[in-house]
């Protein structure tokens, strides 16, 4: 028996009720995502991106199919194997970055001496040295983005899922976060799904690219990226590659006007 | 340094303006602040009036009663509303209603149930004092970002986890503000309690001095009352900042 892979989205849909009736957010999506890969979902929005991540991570609960994650079915948030980073930081404001870092492990049990020990690990690389002590409100947007990276980061899970979490920052922020991740991802090895709206930054970043259609979302396409890192954006490759994504999304992007319109 | 320069300054200047305007009126109605010191002395001194102490213990008492009971309350009837969304819809607005109402219309009703003992001045303090520590409860609920809830429940918090680690450090700051407003109103509604009808407590002692036209002494325990309340809210403030710097 093939060992499972650690994510399968198998034909998930999802509507939300609102007082005009029920909006459909999600229709039959399905992707597996394979041991280590990076993959981008990308998208206008409000075309169900975050949705079918939060499916993914157990946040939201899909009205049809199912999810497995190393082949069991979803039940809700497990942190033991997925963590996740949302556009807004979210850093507990009354906790030092180091406090905020150790959050999850502190639900998990871990005592205080190691929490300290594995957030001082990741605060270092990450470029935050000497900002242990502090508090959210004292840090930049791009180092409370690293902050909230480095408390997902600090689970250990073999599964990080990123909602637009870069999506905040400035063009020049977001660029260097960018390459920053290639990074942590080489050192650390994980399963990645990104959530973005951003071609530069799918491109950039992914091994695969899904494609969403305007709402109810649905996969379009799904491209591979075979370009090595790091990644210059201006090769003929990616150069070619954005073209060809650009086509579709703004096809998507007009479709998702028109039905707000 | 200079702020407090000039709030000494300012407070000077408005007992100097104080004793000037005294000293050119009625003595028996105007009370000058150099005439308090000595005033305050015959009051401790009981000569003509019952005796201060036992009167000032019932009143602390009450308040520290009537604070508990609003606190209390205020914390159980907050969350339960916050927390309970279809019940915050119904008895919500109601609230706010009752609230608009000036609290004072009911205390004829509460001396008729209760008495004129201590019973109907504890009621009066929880009344006031019940609504800020429950607003504040229900506004700090609503403030909590949702960001902060959606990342703990990521990370497998339960119910309880996510009030004590999450909602009520991210409530803290708003709530600290109304638990103050709170016991500044119970004070405030155990004195006027004893102002409007009692037979003992430190309000009644000054309804009784006003009564007889004595002055001087009314005006020294209005001073004595006023001083003890600002020390009070003084720790008060100085606790919510605390909580205010830590809440972030």
């Amino acid at each position: 028996m093939t060992t499972p892979a650690p994510i399968s989205v198998e034909g998930v849909s999802k509507r939300y009720e609102t007082p005009s009736g029920p909006v459909p957010a999600v229709e039959g999506v399905s992707l597996t995502v394979r041991p280590r890969e990076f993959v981008s979902l990308l998208g206008p929005s409000g075309c169900g991106k975050s949705t079918v991540l939060g499916m993914i991570g157990g946040l939201v609960r899909p009205d049809s199919g199912r999810i497995l994650i190393d082949g069991e079915p979803v039940m809700g948030p497990n942190p033991k194997k997925v963590a996740l980073v949302f556009q807004d930081a979210g850093l507990f404001p009354w906790r030092t970055a180091l406090d905020n870092v150790g959050f999850g492990l502190e639900l998990l049990g871990v005592p205080t001496a190691r929490r300290r020990e594995i957030a001082l690990g990741l605060l270092e690389p990450m470029g935050l040295k000497g900002f242990e002590a502090k508090y959210p409100r004292e840090l930049s947007g791009g180092m409370r983005q690293r902050v909230a990276i480095a408390r997902a980061l600090a689970l250990d899970t073999p599964i990080l899922l990123m909602d637009e979490p870069f999506g905040a920052l400035d063009e020049q922020t977001r660029l260097l976060m960018g390459e920053w991740l290639v990074g942590v991802r080489r050192r650390t090895e994980r399963t990645i799904v990104f959530v973005t709206h951003s071609l530069h930054e799918a491109i950039a970043l992914s091994d695969r690219i899904a494609v969403m259609t305007a709402r109810p979302g649905r996969i379009k396409d799904v491209i591979e990226v075979p370009l090595p890192y790091p990644r210059a954006l201006d090769e003929t490759a990616a150069v070619d590659l954005h073209a060809k994504l650009w086509a579709q999304v703004r096809e998507e992007s007009l479709r998702a006007m028109e039905g707000q319109s | 340094m200079r702020v407090w320069c000039w709030r000494a300054a300012v407070l000077l200047a408005a007992l100097l303006l104080w004793e000037g305007a005294a000293r050119m009126l009625n003595p028996i109605l105007y009370v000058g602040p150099s005439r308090l010191p000595s005033a305050l002395g015959r009051v401790l001194a009981t000569r003509d009036l019952p005796p201060l102490s036992g009167h000032v213990w019932l009143t602390l008492g009450e308040i520290t009663a009537a604070y508990a009971l609003a606190v209390a309350g205020g914390l159980w009837v907050g969350f339960l509303l916050g927390l309970r969304k279809t019940l915050g819809r119904i008895y919500e607005p109601l609230l706010a209603a009752l609230y608009a109402v000036p609290s004072v219309v009911w205390y004829p009703s509460l001396m008729l149930f209760l008495g004129l003992g201590p019973a109907s001045k504890i009621a009066f303090g929880v009344l006031l004092g019940f609504f800020p520590v429950t607003l504040s409860v229900l506004a700090g609920i609503r403030q909590v970002p949702d960001t902060l809830v959606v990342v703990a429940v990521s990370m497998g918090a339960g119910r309880w986890t996510l009030f004590r680690k999450v909602m009520l450090p991210a409530m803290a700051s708003t709530m600290v503000g109304g638990l103050r407003s709170g016991l500044a109103l119970s004070v405030v509604g155990v004195l006027v309690g004893e102002l409007l009808g009692a037979r003992a407590g430190l309000g009644y002692v000054i309804n009784y001095a006003y009564g007889l036209m004595m002055t001087a002494e009314y005006a020294a325990l209005v001073v004595l009352v006023a001083a003890a309340v600002l020390l009070l809210d003084g720790v008060g403030s100085v606790i919510e900042g605390r909580v205010k710097r830590w809440a972030g």
